[in-house]
């Protein structure tokens, strides 16, 4: 597809993407910390169902229609250090590389800063990538979940999204989700 | 919640965000609500754009044309140059750019507006004034790119989409990301 096409798919979908993100309440940072706290369940539930919704999705499209997967490569060292920093910064951000723009668009001025950051520090890990780059490729390779048990992907998804939403329906009837907002809808509760 | 009694607006004593009104114009959507419409983007994702749900190279199809306009040499770095052109890398540019839309208007449909920094910072760490937050948002954004630049992904594509695909890589990177963030936000104040 031209670049211009994509660009306009692009901005749909997003909108479609933030949308959901601020109806959601997920972008707010009292909820991200809430959750990394374990005061409040809404990121988790949000996170947990997108996944859930995610693997029914290609369960059909790969297992009935052959669509094809793009699973990460796995790098043991790198996945662990670099995830380990995701949160660190999630936590100091107050936002992740996607929810950060949701926080921009809701009016959080803060949030500015966390996206010069963010391009500062792909910008770092850019120059420094040549230098890095015996240590982060070079793993065990695509591994992933339905090849390690031999089984057709469709069947471990739709098994571990099942499992999903048995343990969100747990979930949900320990804590409902309208207790977790709080008054101002940002994830405090008092 | 069953007791719940909503007044002359729809809103309740406990809730008193939540309208009764248009779906569009509510300040709150469910969580489940919001994950499934998340979800669902998959299938333009990989039926049309044939690639994953994500947002973090983004950053660096950025960064690398900031770069260039200063350093001649920049698209020599192999990493930048793959990442620079093309209509997936621009895509994602697009895609973060219309999460910033989508956010403001769903805000603006429910008439929700923010201050400059969110209340939680102050009960979390006691920092009070914009400056030394919008420093602690820099570093913030600085570890969150360079993290997930190492681990090739975010909460989007290793997250939402990788786990979606059963991707090994995407279990252990999230695994790593709740603990370290678990152990950061114990150490803040309780919110």
């Amino acid at each position: 597809m031209e670049v211009y096409s994509m660009v306009v798919l692009g901005l749909l979908m997003g909108a479609a993407f933030g949308f959901a993100l601020e109806k959601g309440r997920v972008f707010e940072p009292g909820v991200i910390v809430g959750q990394m706290q374990f005061r409040t369940f809404t990121m988790l539930k949000m996170f947990l169902t997108a996944i859930a919704t995610g693997l029914v999705i290609l369960a059909v499209l790969n297992g009935f229609w052959g669509v094809k997967l793009h699973p990460k490569a796995t790098e043991i060292g790198a996945d662990v250090v670099g995830g380990a920093l995701l949160g660190l910064g999630i936590v100091l951000a107050g936002a992740c590389p996607g929810t950060l723009f949701a926080q921009i668009g809701a009016g959080y001025r803060d949030a500015w800063f966390a996206l010069a950051g963010g391009l500062a520090g792909a910008m770092a890990f850019g120059y420094a990538q040549p230098a890095l780059k015996p240590w982060i490729t070079g793993g065990p390779g695509k591994l992933t979940l339905d090849a390690m048990l031999g089984l057709p992907f469709w069947v471990v998804a739709l098994m571990l999204a099942a499992l999903l939403i048995a343990g969100l329906a747990a979930l949900e009837h320990m804590r409902p989700w309208e207790d977790d907002l709080g008054p101002d809808a940002d994830g405090l509760r008092d | 919640m069953s007791e719940t009694h909503y007044d002359a607006n729809g809103l309740s004593p406990h809730c008193p965000w939540r309208k009764t009104g248009s779906v569009l114009g509510r300040r709150a959507w469910s969580p489940y609500a919001a994950g499934v419409l998340i979800g669902l983007l998959q299938i333009p994702a990989f039926l049309l754009v044939n690639t994953a749900l994500g947002a973090s190279s983004s950053f660096v199809t950025l960064s690398a044309h900031i770069a260039s306009w200063f350093d001649a040499g920049a698209m020599d770095n192999a990493y930048f140059a793959s990442h620079a052109a093309g209509g997936k890398n621009w895509w994602q540019v697009a895609l973060v750019i219309g999460i910033a839309l989508g956010a403001y208007v769903s805000a603006r449909l429910s008439r929700t507006r923010r201050a400059a920094v969110a209340p939680v910072w102050e009960k979390a760490t006691g920092i009070a004034s914009f400056a030394p937050r919008a420093a602690m948002a820099f570093a913030g954004g600085f570890i969150l790119l360079f993290g997930a630049r190492i681990a090739g992904g975010c909460t989007s594509g290793h997250g939402v989409s990788g786990i979606a695909q059963l991707a090994v890589s995407s279990m252990i990177t999230m695994a790593a990301m709740f603990a370290a963030g678990i152990a950061a936000a114990m150490l803040m104040r309780k919110v």
